[in-house]
């Protein structure tokens, strides 16, 4: 497949006033209503979608993101485009009741989602919900110890400013943990890997959530997403500093992870 | 190669079993109020990661956030079988079976509450298929024991019985073979008997022929 090199050349497409959508390129105010339209479409299916697709292995891949995370009771948490809450949820059970996990979603659909399964869990103490821009994240300077943004930075229209507001809003020695699909370390996965979303993929969408086009977007949006190396500079421009990556299984995911000084 | 990702594959069966089985026990589980936000952390030497196990809300997670720790043990799985009431914590220290550190009430709570764990497994099983069947499959399960203690206690007797009385009627090798040698040396002499007496009957046939001449 000549995805990566699709990846290359639509990033060189991209201008001050477009970006992409998948393999396509779009005008920067279009894309948020369409990533928004993908996701109200998909927040009713959204996790049984993700144990589909996955093969559960995304919960393995959170459990990762919480080890790594170095959360202690008392700590706040923001929890950006937290969708139905998988993290929040692990986070709300390790910061006790000192502490206060976010859940913010630029999507109201995957919002609401997320906060009925965590009141369903018994967990309604210490967690608040936000509907939020990651590019413009509401709150004060210095406010969280940790921020994560898992499987959502590549949905996001303007990731270095996303970034940067990240920075901001993490108090000094606060750290940035990003969870993200990525470029496989393996030409054998890779192939495997594009076989399956590009084919596979888009068809379970279409029976399990009705909606082939918003997984074929899914698969598309992955391949334009930044690979490993790209990501950790663009942390380390926003400010981030000790920044480095774990590759999950062959490199399918990349944990990243940054800290604020 | 891919990182299997086997720690956090064992820390989230381990969660699902481990409050399982507190939700499953029919004992207060008193400990877990003393030990809410608390974390213990096992460092065992057979596995290369730790075990932490942080309690919220009488849910135990399982994670491997050491430096969140209230108590850090470290040990081996087969001391950690010795460890199920309280009071041995001190002994296997004094032993140097185990090291802790940190507070010793936290690693006391959750002994406590891994010795006071008690499921009623035919309550359980009641649920799923029935009282009728749980009562059957119970009663299946209380003869095959007996059974099985009986064939074994059977077994264990006849052993006995063999290796005290019958095992000292047996022929052992070493006899078997100082028979063959006593049978080989009477062989001998019976051959050099009988030379002898071929010797002689030689010698009567000679001297007979010589006195008739």
């Amino acid at each position: 497949m000549s995805n990566q090199k699709n990846s290359h050349k639509d990033d060189n497409n991209a201008t001050d006033d477009t970006t992409h959508f998948g393999y396509k390129t779009v005008a920067k105010d279009e894309k948020v209503s369409m990533v928004a339209s993908v996701f109200h479409s998909v927040a009713a299916q959204y996790d049984v979608m993700n144990d589909l697709m996955s093969f559960g292995i995304h919960r393995l891949w959170k459990r990762f993101t919480i080890d790594a995370s170095g959360v202690r009771p008392g700590n706040t948490v923001l929890d950006l485009a937290g969708g139905t809450g998988d993290l929040t949820a692990k986070f709300s059970q390790l910061v006790g009741r000192e502490g206060k996990v976010i859940l913010a979603d630029i999507n109201s659909s995957m919002l609401n989602v997320g906060r009925d399964k965590l009141r369903d869990l018994g967990l309604v103490q210490n967690i608040e919900y936000v509907q939020a821009n990651a590019q413009y994240l509401p709150f004060e300077d210095n406010t969280f110890d940790i921020v994560t943004i898992a499987f959502g930075l590549r949905n996001v229209t303007d990731k270095d400013m996303a970034l940067r507001s990240i920075y901001r809003v993490l108090k000094p020695g606060g750290r940035l943990l990003v969870l993200e699909f990525s470029k496989p370390e393996y030409e054998l996965v890779n192939k495997a890997y594009d076989f399956y979303s590009f084919n596979i993929l888009p068809k379970m969408g279409e029976i399990v959530a009705k909606d082939g086009g918003s997984y074929q977007y899914l698969a598309e949006s992955i391949r334009m997403h930044p690979d490993q190396e790209t990501l950790k500079t663009m942390m380390d421009d926003a400010g981030f500093e000790q920044t480095g990556y774990k590759n999950l299984t062959g490199g399918v995911v990349a944990l990243h992870k940054g800290y604020k000084f | 190669m891919p990182q299997l990702m086997l720690q956090q594959v064992m820390s989230a069966v381990l969660e699902i079993i481990i409050n399982k089985a507190v939700s499953l026990n029919i004992n207060p589980n008193d400990e877990l109020d003393a030990l809410e936000q608390k974390t213990l952390a096992i460092k065992l030497a057979e596995l290369p990661f730790p075990l932490c196990l942080t309690v919220n809300n009488n849910k135990i997670l399982v994670t491997k956030l050491i430096e969140r720790a209230d108590c850090t043990i470290t040990t081996s799985i087969s001391t950690l079988r010795e460890l199920k009431k309280g009071q041995q914590l001190t002994e296997l220290i004094k032993q140097g079976c185990l090291d802790l550190v940190g507070d010793i009430k936290v690693a006391k709570h959750f002994a406590s509450l891994a010795e006071k764990i008690d499921i009623d497994w035919q309550t359980e099983l009641a649920k799923h298929i029935g009282d009728v069947a749980t009562h059957q499959l119970d009663h299946l399960n209380n003869t095959i024991k007996e059974k099985v203690a009986f064939a074994s206690g059977q077994i264990q007797a006849d052993s006995v019985e063999y290796l005290v009385h019958e095992k000292r009627l047996v022929v052992t090798s070493s006899q078997i073979s100082q028979f063959n040698q006593a049978v080989s040396a009477v062989e001998l002499q019976t051959k050099q008997l009988e030379n002898r007496v071929n010797q002689l009957v030689d010698r009567l046939s000679t001297h007979s022929i010589q006195t008739k001449g």
